[in-house]
């Protein structure tokens, strides 16, 4: 934020965009869909609302902590993050460039709708289920059936 | 189409020169071995890891934690799930027989896994100190590691195994700020987990190790261990704990922590699986298994259903 001008909502963005989910360090909380809503005031003043992926997860309070302090670190002194239950998060909201590095950097792909997702190691359309959950309630398990690698599938 | 080598010295050169071996290559019968050993005692750890980790959920203090043990449970079997599949790709054992040589007493876990957590602060010493450990083993692994698939899922665990050290580290926080009797378990359990967790690195490294030659795991076990050293005793002295070895200090003159003499004798004995607790924790993971035949069963008649 430069000082001195009145910030605004795209100058939240530009802060949360550095912001990792926990999970999958160098994946932004932007790119997977959390942010709802960013609100800055001409005093200065910022809010935030996030959406969990899932109401039981045990990261809320790390993100929430991690996004505060970006903020403040940015010089915006008291912002407000809070963790809102609508609209409910899906795999739709996760953007291209985070399904792109979901893909590259942790073999995983993402469900969007019933279209099945390319296996992201050899890009062939043939995965299939072995697991209903992998290591997250969130993820399953399949092979590839072309290339035979072990991916995990983001519902 | 795999590739192949014609000689073991070919193989050698193509892994020294950084080449990755995938599943369909004709790779040597010494190497597949060697991987498959390794990750088989990967997955036996995790899945050791996260039975240990459920007896904890209905005793964690508070919601916020029941959570977090909730989560590093899913992600331990998850983590167990994932590699068994990986080591049967490779047609030593199924996963089947990998799992009834554990429970058996026959397969190899890590030493960690063969020693009792008697209380919470327990827990805390060891989401601090073995999860960070075994943090710094894997990210050494993942650098250097030959083996494709392993190092893709290494990628994975070593994300989820990072946030896990974050509630190791918010949980010392509570324990360190906490009143006199937190302070008081933890340096309790400190005492109790020292030792093994420097264990945990293994053995002064042989010059002839296979898994260094074919970069299974490149980084010798007295580096890592070291890396340990240097990091988490300046942590604990900074919290105001002291690690059970009176021969700990900090050479003046390179301002680098020594340890004293490790005695490797109870790492020894968690080899043979005959650790002090060894013998409940593998009768406890076996009666896991039996308890849940049942549901193994009905997914395999409706599969036999849909197949019909």
């Amino acid at each position: 934020m430069t000082t001195g001008m009145i910030p605004t909502a795209s100058d939240v963005v530009d802060v949360l965009l550095g912001v990792d989910d926990p999970e999958y360090p160098s994946v932004s909380i932007v790119d997977l869909g959390l942010v709802e809503a960013v609100r800055a005031g001409e005093d200065g003043h910022v809010e935030v609302d996030l959406i969990p992926t899932f109401l039981g997860c045990p990261a809320l309070e790390f993100i929430a902590t991690d996004v505060r302090r970006a903020l403040q670190h940015a010089g915006f002194l008291q912002p407000v993050v809070r963790f809102v239950d609508r609209p409910v998060w899906t795999t739709s909201r996760i953007t291209a460039a985070g399904r792109r590095q979901l893909a590259s950097e942790f073999t995983v792909a993402v469900r969007v709708g019933r279209s099945a997702p390319p296996c992201p190691h050899c890009g062939t359309i043939a995965l299939a289920e072995t697991s209903l959950f992998g290591s997250m309630r969130c993820r399953s398990i399949n092979e590839c059936q072309a290339c035979g690698e072990r991916v995990e599938i983001v519902r | 189409m795999g590739r192949s080598w014609g000689t073991l010295a070919e193989f050698d050169a193509f892994v020294a020169d950084g080449g990755i071996v995938e599943p369909i290559d004709d790779m040597p019968d010494e190497y597949r071995q060697a991987v498959f050993r390794f990750i088989e005692l990967h997955a036996n750890s995790e899945l050791m890891g996260g039975l240990t980790e459920r007896d904890w959920i209905p005793r964690a203090p508070g919601l916020r934690r029941k959570m977090a043990v909730l989560a590093k449970t899913q992600d331990e079997i998850g983590h167990a799930h994932l590699l068994y599949m990986v080591a049967a790709d490779l047609g030593m054992k199924t996963r089947t027989e990998m799992l009834e040589d554990l429970f058996a007493g026959r397969g190899r876990f890590h030493n960690v896994f063969h020693y009792q957590a008697v209380t919470w602060a327990d827990q805390v010493a060891i989401a601090y100190l073995v999860d960070a450990g075994a943090l710094i083993s894997q990210q050494a692994v993942f650098k250097q590691c030959s083996y494709g698939p392993y190092r893709r899922i290494l990628r994975r665990i070593i994300a989820e195994e990072g946030f896990h050290m974050r509630h190791g580290e918010e949980m010392l926080l509570t324990f360190a700020e906490g009143t006199t009797t937190q302070r008081r378990m933890f340096a309790e359990a400190l005492d109790r987990w020292w030792w093994p967790t420097l264990h945990m690195f293994g053995p002064p490294s042989k010059p002839d190790d296979v898994l260094a030659r074919w970069r299974i795991k490149s980084e010798r076990n007295e580096d890592l261990r070291d890396k340990f050293v240097q990091k988490y005793a300046t942590l604990l002295d900074s919290y105001g704990f002291t690690p059970p070895d009176p021969e700990l200090r900090r050479d003046p003159d390179t301002g680098r922590w020594v340890t004293g003499e490790i005695d490797w004798e109870p790492l020894k004995a968690t080899l043979s699986n005959l650790g002090p607790d060894s013998a409940r924790r593998v009768a406890d993971a076996a009666t896991h298994w039996a308890d849940s035949r049942w549901v193994r069963e009905a997914l395999e008649s409706v599969a036999a259903g849909v197949a019909a």
